[in-house]
């Protein structure tokens, strides 16, 4: 492989991290647009999304990239039945409740998760394995390709809902301005729990791409990927969706380019040297608005 | 403002019980004390965060070998009375504050006579400070960094007794396995002649155990002049899952084998992702703590050819002296818990056995009198093949030393994962190594 092949090659596995990424982020970022909670139990909705993915793919067999939509689903639920029992009661009341509160339910989530499924490292492998795909000069697994147009298929589809349905409008007069969407008649409770559902969906699909591209899980496997989703949405700003996307694959590439130019241990690392260097540059994120 | 916060608390008591439930369950047998007729041996383990896999099977492995003693009668104690062993477990949470946590719990809470276990370096060296504080022996089993009774920092190690091989010891081996096996067979394969350097690569985790065979590799190198190039030394994060920018430097590099200084949870993605993703067509070799069933079944067809430095394996042992032992310890773990056991598990149940046989030695649990029949320790090997088929431990730094072997795996249609057989030493091996026929060798 030539140096524009290896220069090409990190690109992409920066690209398919990002997608993962920017899934979890936008999730979290959703959610933080309308309701302006800080929940760090996001990553466990990312395990439970893999989680799902994981058993039903063993019971059944069912190829697990249409298992996603199942799983989007039931974290739906799930999500609604966490925003409605334990983050409506203490909305408003403080960043410290809702900090508090999500930790508690990190606890509550992966011992929970290692009750019912056990606490090994679990794998599944995707029924495209050994498929690859000729892209330019690279040779790429059909599962990557799948993933990144899963990741733009799922994102499209949020752009779709969010522009053009009533509901989806709700939700960003919401986000603009609580008081105003809730003067003009929006009820904003219903769009608080479609949006904390559609946030965790959003983390079930990064759990079950996560899955399916080879990589390893246990009901531990989310702190890091959710401290990381907050550095996107910090780096992107607050709220903003196009935020996430971008620093999203900012968050990829760098990742990734670092791991090869200044060795593994640099990769998380970047991260948070990217998120000091844009904090510093503009406080208020690449696409944040002050006051956000 | 009352509201949120009571419910609050009511989600961290539940957090707090849900997470105290393993726990619970895990300490069942903590309910009497010495005078009682009872020795207290803390088990200190991994049983949840990353290390839980390994962990379990230790914690596990260590109740197998207390129900072997105490069935045959207990420990024999110096008045002739006899003993019956009590495990109390820790969990260190795969954490280093979480070791430090288990080591004070068990001894200054459940007051344990002797300690058994330790997995990880980092996380089994957090701890060893409250070790030399309460001067409580420890048999360390499943820890590998030589750091662990080496250290130079001032901390004393002289109740601790290492009965693991130390990184030190298998990085040497498997690297003279390397340059005695792999190296003549890829020449062969190439016609090549013996003067072609053997390019191997280096793919590690950042912590005394990952550095720790990467210093072996290149000082066995070095100090025994081997025609082997390093060409490439690639490092990662403890509990990282995602290596395919590692190894596509790696590929860059043309290594004709790879060597990864990886814990089971690490090294199957790795090669998993090697193979399928990169298209990286070598021979990875793996440290023996990958010798555990979960590995298997997670390298699924990509474990083809793939080699593990071993000690003690799930699906084959070495014929000789210990077939029998670790078949009967095997079926004993199976029936008790439905899986099979793995290395740290097996060293773990000797570490159950030399604690009994120094308490019996010493006739008492004064931890002074332990420690010294420990030092003084001459005992049969229990179920893994030790040098000259005894264990005790070096006068300097305190270490057993073990037979190890190599395994190559190859893949099981059937069962849908591969399976070993020992293919070196010559004494030992029931096949010979082969490389597969999709191995690539590298170029310069």
């Amino acid at each position: 492989m030539d140096n524009l092949g290896i220069f090409l090659q990190i690109m992409f596995w920066g690209l398919y991290a990002g997608c993962i990424y920017i899934l979890l982020a936008t999730g979290l970022n959703l959610i933080f647009g309308v309701m302006k909670i800080v929940n760090f139990a996001h990553g466990e909705f990312l395990m439970i999304g893999a989680y799902i993915t994981a058993t039903i793919f063993f019971l059944t067999g069912i190829n697990p990239y249409v298992i996603i939509l199942l799983s989007m689903l039931v974290l739906i639920g799930i999500g609604a039945v966490v925003e409605r029992l334990c983050f409506r009661p203490i909305l408003g009341t403080g960043k410290l409740n809702e900090i508090f509160l999500s930790i508690g339910l990190i606890y509550i989530f992966q011992n929970g998760a290692a009750m019912i499924w056990g606490d090994a490292w679990q794998s599944v492998r995707s029924p495209y394995g050994g498929i690859e795909v000729p892209v330019g000069p690279l040779s790429i697994p059909l599962d990557y390709i799948i993933i990144i147009v899963f990741t733009a298929m799922i994102l499209v589809a949020l752009y779709l809902f969010l522009r053009k349905t009533r509901t989806g409008m709700e939700m960003r007069a919401t986000s603009q301005n609580r008081k105003g969407a809730m003067l003009v008649g929006i009820d904003v409770e219903r769009i608080d729990i479609i949006s904390f559902g559609l946030g965790c969906a959003l983390a079930a699909a990064a759990g079950t791409l996560w899955v399916v591209s080879g990589q390893v899980f246990n009901p531990y496997m989310g702190s890091i990927p959710a401290v990381k989703a907050f550095a996107i949405i910090i780096i992107g700003g607050l709220g903003s969706i196009p935020g996430a996307i971008i620093g999203g694959l900012l968050m990829g590439i760098a990742e990734n380019g670092a791991a090869f130019l200044l060795g593994g241990i640099w990769k998380d690392a970047v991260s948070f040297i990217i998120l000091i260097v844009v904090l510093v540059i503009r406080p208020t994120g690449l696409f944040g608005e002050k006051g956000e | 403002m009352k509201y949120p916060v009571l419910f609050i608390a009511v989600l961290l008591i539940m957090a707090a019980l849900i997470a105290g439930c393993t726990q619970q369950a895990s300490t069942q047998q903590q309910t009497t004390s010495v005078s009682q007729g009872v020795i207290k041996v803390g088990v200190i383990a991994s049983l949840t965060g990353p290390a839980s896999n390994v962990g379990t099977s230790m914690w596990q492995s260590a109740q197998v070998a207390a129900d072997k003693i105490n069935a045959n009668g207990g420990v024999t104690l110096k008045d002739g009375s006899k003993a019956q062993l009590n495990l109390v477990v820790g969990d260190d949470e795969s954490t280093a504050t979480g070791g430090q946590k288990a080591a004070t719990k068990l001894i200054t809470d459940d007051k344990v006579d002797i300690l058994v276990g330790g997995y990880s370096s980092a996380v089994t060296s957090a701890y060893e400070q409250t070790i030399a504080d309460n001067k409580i022996p420890f048999i360390v089993t499943g820890a590998s960094s030589p750091i662990i009774t080496h250290r130079t920092d001032g901390i004393d190690t002289s109740y601790i007794f290492h009965h693991c091989p130390t990184t030190d010891t298998y990085g040497h081996y498997t690297t003279t396995f390397i340059d005695q096996v792999i190296r003549p067979a890829v020449n062969k394969k190439l016609n090549a002649s013996n003067d072609r350097p053997f390019r191997l690569a280096l793919l590690y985790q950042n912590t005394a155990f990952g550095k720790g065979i990467q210093t072996a590799v290149n000082d066995t190198i070095t100090k025994n002049q081997l025609n082997i190039v390093l060409v490439s030394q690639q490092s990662y994060t403890m509990g990282d899952s995602d290596f395919r920018t590692q190894l596509t430097a790696i590929k860059a590099a043309n290594p004709d084998a790879l060597y990864l200084g990886a814990f089971p949870n690490e090294g199957a993605p790795a090669i998993t992702q090697a193979r399928r993703d990169i298209g990286l067509n070598t021979i990875f070799l793996s440290p023996e703590n990958n010798d555990n069933a979960q590995f298997y079944k997670d390298l699924g067809q990509y474990g083809e050819g793939s080699i593990i430095e071993s000690r003690f394996s799930p699906y084959t042992a070495p014929t000789g002296p210990v077939t029998d032992d670790q078949a009967a310890f095997k079926q004993a773990y199976f029936a008790k818990f439905g899986t099979y056991p793995d290395m740290m598990g097996a060293s773990t149940y000797d570490g159950v056995f030399i604690a009994a046989k120094a308490i019996g030695n010493a006739g008492t649990t004064d931890k002074a009198a332990v420690k010294q029949a420990l030092v003084n320790l001459n005992m049969p090997q229990v179920i893994e093949a030790m040098k000259n088929q005894t264990i005790s431990f070096s006068p300097d730094f305190r270490e057993s030393g073990f037979d190890l072997w190599m395994e190559q795996l190859a893949f099981n249609q059937t069962l849908g994962e591969p399976r070993p057989s020992i293919v070196w030493p010559d004494n030992l091996k029931t096949t010979d190594f082969v490389l597969p026929s999709w191995y690539t060798a590298g170029s310069a």
